[in-house]
């Protein structure tokens, strides 16, 4: 990958530090305007901080109902639908199951209810009976539930790759590998950002950058506020157990266990039942190791929701989550003059985006950014067509059109060489890259299989050796030598 | 789309499915194809290139790829269709194979019995719950083997291997013959889980240190394998406080077993054998399924190839059998054994034939008969041990001896 170095002439409206899902939404909504924009991403792909590492629900909602993360979780929420439609992101509402498994609980249950109704938030009330009939494997000490249908799952990587995709279709621009190390300050106005490989003029900066932002902020000279990285450990179970259950489903704790807090056992998109996350304050924004004693916790957590659900573990992964110490989102104009934070988004922030990056537009008229909408903008997105969506007869025209589709490179996921192609014409430089687009390596072999297949078409399309292809950038390259290699000096 | 009738499709082109596939030719099925999902046909063994095939069924010892030659050559000469590069899909109810390839598309190939020889697939470090980072430079060691033997790459140069079985032995004597410093085999069992002529050949020989009853507790490293912690285990394999060792390398290695590839059949719902994790068949090796045959690494897991080829030969007279006379279900026995056999095959038994029955124990022991009840037979063994499968050969004429429909096998310490 070649190092450039941005010429002196870079210049943009807006800069986005960041990009994960916030800034991703941030970029597709100021696309359909007439504005330059830059996001800035120091990892070598989008979506590598706490959005790659989140367990991809939409909440129904979120507490307390007036704190502004209360606020945006509702309105993106509502959002969802139509984006997804959009980008044609699979989203599933598949609805929030919130279950008592005592009287204690029960009562509570009862009062949720009447908050809810009151609140005007969607929500049924599930007897022992009902509740069997849609969850049979549940715990038989399940009394009840309350039912949120508005509640749902996503792929928070597929919806952070549309997203970006279909921002820079209508024009965004974007720097990988680049790191703000400044945002260039003078009179009290944004005049740009210094970064690893160049500055970048500009007159407005949103500050998505996550677990970072504190750090970015600082460098204007406003940090008022300081994020307290949290880490989730989740567990994610074989495909095969998908007809477990089928709705996103928790326990009612009336005191919610600070380490399992907003954990729930869900289903994935693509089907992989999921538990967790817990919650972990481990004082560094970069760990996202997974203990055994997270493994336990989490496992003892949910078997009480499923007591007899097959343990069949396929992967186990962990996200930070970047709170502001208060608690809530931090979405904000500062003294700095263009200059505009969007930080402390922990959870719900994936459920918030869409409304996030309305709230951000607005801010950004507000500080004197001129926004006029674009007619061109096409707020359309096809996902990676998959061979095996489709019955045998397409597959034929598929494989006739394109004779990628007619080799299978993953066999746990039957990803096709294709599809992968396409993934890498869509951005992917990384084995994750590849992985994540196509799911290519996220079954239950892990990547025994694929890898060297993957590693030959990544070096064929990127024109790189095979040796210089990393699994995530930086120094996470996945093969060190040719074979004999060791032997010269020996 | 192509679609084509054949008497016989193979899945997988390993020992298993070439072995199947010229028998059932020389048995006159010669109207059949054989898919591979590889570039080349052979399985697994194209990339085995050390010696140690073939002792038993050739009489001579082999490499991997010298053993499979001799049969790929044998399906050339004859001129079976063969069809790499190429993926089979689905396999229906009535015995409908899809498959796909670049060239030809989509093809239908309708059959009247379907042998699944469709390997192996290697258990990684989550099938094991070894948690801590997720950085490259972890691997399992079918996969290194293909990257040093097929591919020509190296994945470090300092390794450490989860697990010793026998891959993961011939990968510990690979990487050190390729200058890797094979820093220890971590095994958390008392004994090693492949083939003592492999800890002899493959460690000892190379002074690579294994550590027995020892268990790997966390990978650590950012972007790269750093380095990896380890604790001795007491007999019940609970870690023993002040032990906790690290390992500095920049490569692991997983080594803990395979598991019988049979997600092509999960639909269809044959029944399958939770102990073996491949499908329950009888002595034909004939799955619940009766157009459905299975064979080698994805019925069970051998630890010899010379039992691959023998039960896949095994499986071709089954398919010849059912498509010729036809094969009466009612008749078969069912096999049942003792807590201390991990399973056997076959599942059921016909009484039409004599029989190879293949057992594996759940742990070592020594002085022991292995008997059936239902029977006056049994066998004394001195030893016998989980890593080396047990094959037991019995005559149709002492399996009709068997009044009900049970044979039972029990392992029983000799008094
Ligand atoms: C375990 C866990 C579970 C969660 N579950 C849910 C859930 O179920 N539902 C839900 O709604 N929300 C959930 N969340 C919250 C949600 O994931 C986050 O709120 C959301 O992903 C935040 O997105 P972001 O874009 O702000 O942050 P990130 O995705 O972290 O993006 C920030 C980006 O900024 C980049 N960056 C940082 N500094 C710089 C710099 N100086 N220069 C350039 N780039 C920089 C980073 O590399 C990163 O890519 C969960 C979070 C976690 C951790
Ligand atoms: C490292 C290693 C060392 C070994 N050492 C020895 C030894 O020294 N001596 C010895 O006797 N044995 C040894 N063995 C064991 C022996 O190699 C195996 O038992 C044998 O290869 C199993 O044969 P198989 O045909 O069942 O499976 P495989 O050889 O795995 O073949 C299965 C084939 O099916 C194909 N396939 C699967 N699914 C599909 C599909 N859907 N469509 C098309 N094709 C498909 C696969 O691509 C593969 O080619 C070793 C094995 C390994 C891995």
């Amino acid at each position: 990958m070649s190092k450039f170095f941005l010429k002196p002439s870079l210049k943009t409206d807006v800069v986005i530090v960041g990009g994960g899902v916030v800034g991703c939404s941030i970029a597709r909504e100021l696309s359909k305007y007439k504005v330059d924009v830059v996001v800035v991403e120091k990892e070598v792909d989008f979506c590598q901080g706490a959005s790659k590492g989140c367990s991809g629900i939409i909440h129904p909602f979120v507490t307390p109902f007036n704190s502004l993360k209360g606020k945006l979780c509702v309105e993106g929420n509502k959002l969802m639908d139509k984006l997804t439609e959009e980008l044609d992101v699979p989203f599933n509402r598949c609805g929030l199951l919130f279950v008592s498994l005592n009287r204690k609980e029960t009562f509570f249950l009862f009062l949720v209810y009447l908050v809810m109704k009151w609140r005007g938030i969607q929500v049924k009330f599930l007897n022992k009976r009902e509740l069997r009939k849609v969850e049979p494997n549940l715990t038989n000490k399940a009394k009840c539930a309350l039912l949120f249908p508005s509640g749902g799952v996503i792929s928070p990587y597929e919806l952070t790759f549309a997203l970006i995709e279909n921002a820079q279709k209508n024009g965004v621009k974007t720097l990988l590998g680049t790191k703000v190390e400044e945002v260039l300050v003078e009179n009290g106005e944004v005049k740009g950002v210094k970064t690893n490989k160049g500055v970048i003029e500009t007159s407005y900066v949103v500050n998505a950058a996550g677990l970072y932002s504190d750090e970015v902020a600082e460098t204007a000279g406003v940090r008022n506020f300081k994020i307290v990285p949290r880490k989730g450990c989740m567990i994610v179970f074989d495909k095969k157990l998908r007809g477990y259950y089928r709705h996103y489903v928790a326990e009612a704790k009336i005191k919610q266990d600070p380490r399992t807090k907003g954990g729930g056992a869900l289903l994935t998109v693509e089907g992989n039942p999921l538990w967790g996350p817990n919650l972990k304050e481990t004082g560094s924004k970069e760990d996202t190791s997974v203990s055994r004693k997270d493994i336990e916790e989490i496992i003892n957590t949910y078997n009480v929701l499923f007591p007899d659900f097959p343990l069949k573990i396929i992967t186990c992964f962990a996200g930070v989550r970047a709170a502001s110490e208060k608690g809530d989102f931090v979405i904000e104009r500062t003294k700095v003059k263009g200059f505009i934070n969007v930080a402390g988004i922990q959870s719900p922030g994936l459920t918030a985006a869409p409304a996030i990056a309305k709230m951000v537009t607005e801010l950004l008229r507000k500080e004197g950014l001129k926004l006029e909408r674009k007619g061109s903008f096409n707020p359309y997105r096809k996902r990676i067509n998959k061979l095996t969506d489709y019955p045998p007869e397409e597959q034929d025209k598929m494989i006739k059109e394109n004779p990628g589709y007619g080799r299978i490179i993953c066999r746990c996921e039957q990803v096709t060489e294709a599809e992968v192609v396409e993934a890498i014409k869509r951005g992917a430089k990384t084995l994750d890259g590849v992985k994540f687009r196509t799911r290519a390596g996220m079954g239950r072999c892990q990547g025994s299989f694929c890898t060297p297949k993957i590693l030959e078409i990544l070096s064929r399309e990127l024109k790189i050796p095979v040796k210089k292809i990393t699994k995530k950038g930086g120094k996470s390259l996945i093969l060190l030598y040719k074979i004999k290699e060791l032997l010269k000096g020996a | 789309m192509i679609e084509r009738k054949v008497d016989l499709v193979v899945i997988g082109s390993g020992p298993a499915g070439l072995a199947a596939s010229i028998k059932a030719y020389k048995l006159g099925l010669t109207n059949q194809v054989v898919i591979e999902r590889e570039k080349y046909l052979g399985g697994v063994l194209p990339q085995c290139i050390h010696p140690g095939f073939g002792l038993k069924y050739f009489k001579e010892e082999l490499t991997g790829p010298e053993f499979i030659q001799r049969f790929i050559d044998k399906v050339e000469e004859i001129g079976i269709g063969t069809f790499t590069d190429t993926t089979a899909l689905k396999i229906s109810r009535k015995g409908e194979v899809i498959a796909v390839n670049k060239k030809l598309g989509v093809m239908k190939i309708k059959s009247k019995a379907v042998i699944l020889a469709t390997g192996a697939r290697e258990k990684t470090r989550w099938d094991v719950k070894i948690p801590g980072d997720r950085p490259a430079g972890v691997f399992t060691a079918g996969l290194v083997q293909k990257l040093i033997n097929i591919e020509g790459y190296l994945p470090g140069k300092e390794a450490v291997i989860i697990g010793s079985g026998d891959v993961g032995l011939i990968m510990a004597r690979r990487l050190t013959l390729e200058g890797v410093k094979v820093k220890g085999v971590i095994e958390i069992m008392p004994y090693p889980g492949g083939l003592q002529r492999n800890i002899v050949q493959c460690l000892q020989d190379f002074n690579i240190p294994l550590y027995l009853s020892h268990a790997a507790t966390e990978i650590r490293g950012r972007e790269r394998v750093e380095r990896i912690k380890i604790v001795k285990v007491d007999e019940n394999l609970n870690p023993l406080k002040g032990t906790e060792k690290e390992i500095k390398c920049d490569t692991v290695i997983f080594s803990v077993g395979l598991v019988p590839e049979n997600e092509l059949v999960s639909e269809i719902g044959i029944e399958m054998d939770s102990n073996t994790l491949g499908p329950v068949v009888n002595d034909y090796f004939q799955t619940t399924a009766p157009f459905l045959f299975s064979c080698g690494n994805s019925l069970v897991i051998f630890d010899l190839v010379d039992y691959v080829v023998e039960n896949a030969e095994t499986a071709a007279e089954g398919v010849n059998f059912y498509l010729k006379k036809g094969m009466k279900k009612a008749e078969e026995r069912k096999v049942s054994f003792n807590k201390k056999i991990k399973f056997v095959v076959p599942q059921r038994v016909t009484c039409l034939k004599d029989v190879s029955f293949y057992l594996r124990v759940k742990k070592p022991e020594e002085k022991v008969f292995l008997s059936i009840k239902e029977i006056n037979w049994r066998k004394y063994f001195q030893k016998i041990k989980p890593n080396e499968m047990v094959k037991v050969n019995l005559k149709r004429e002492e399996l009709l001896k068997i009044k009900g429909e049970k044979i039972t096998f029990k392992l029983v310490r000799k008094s």
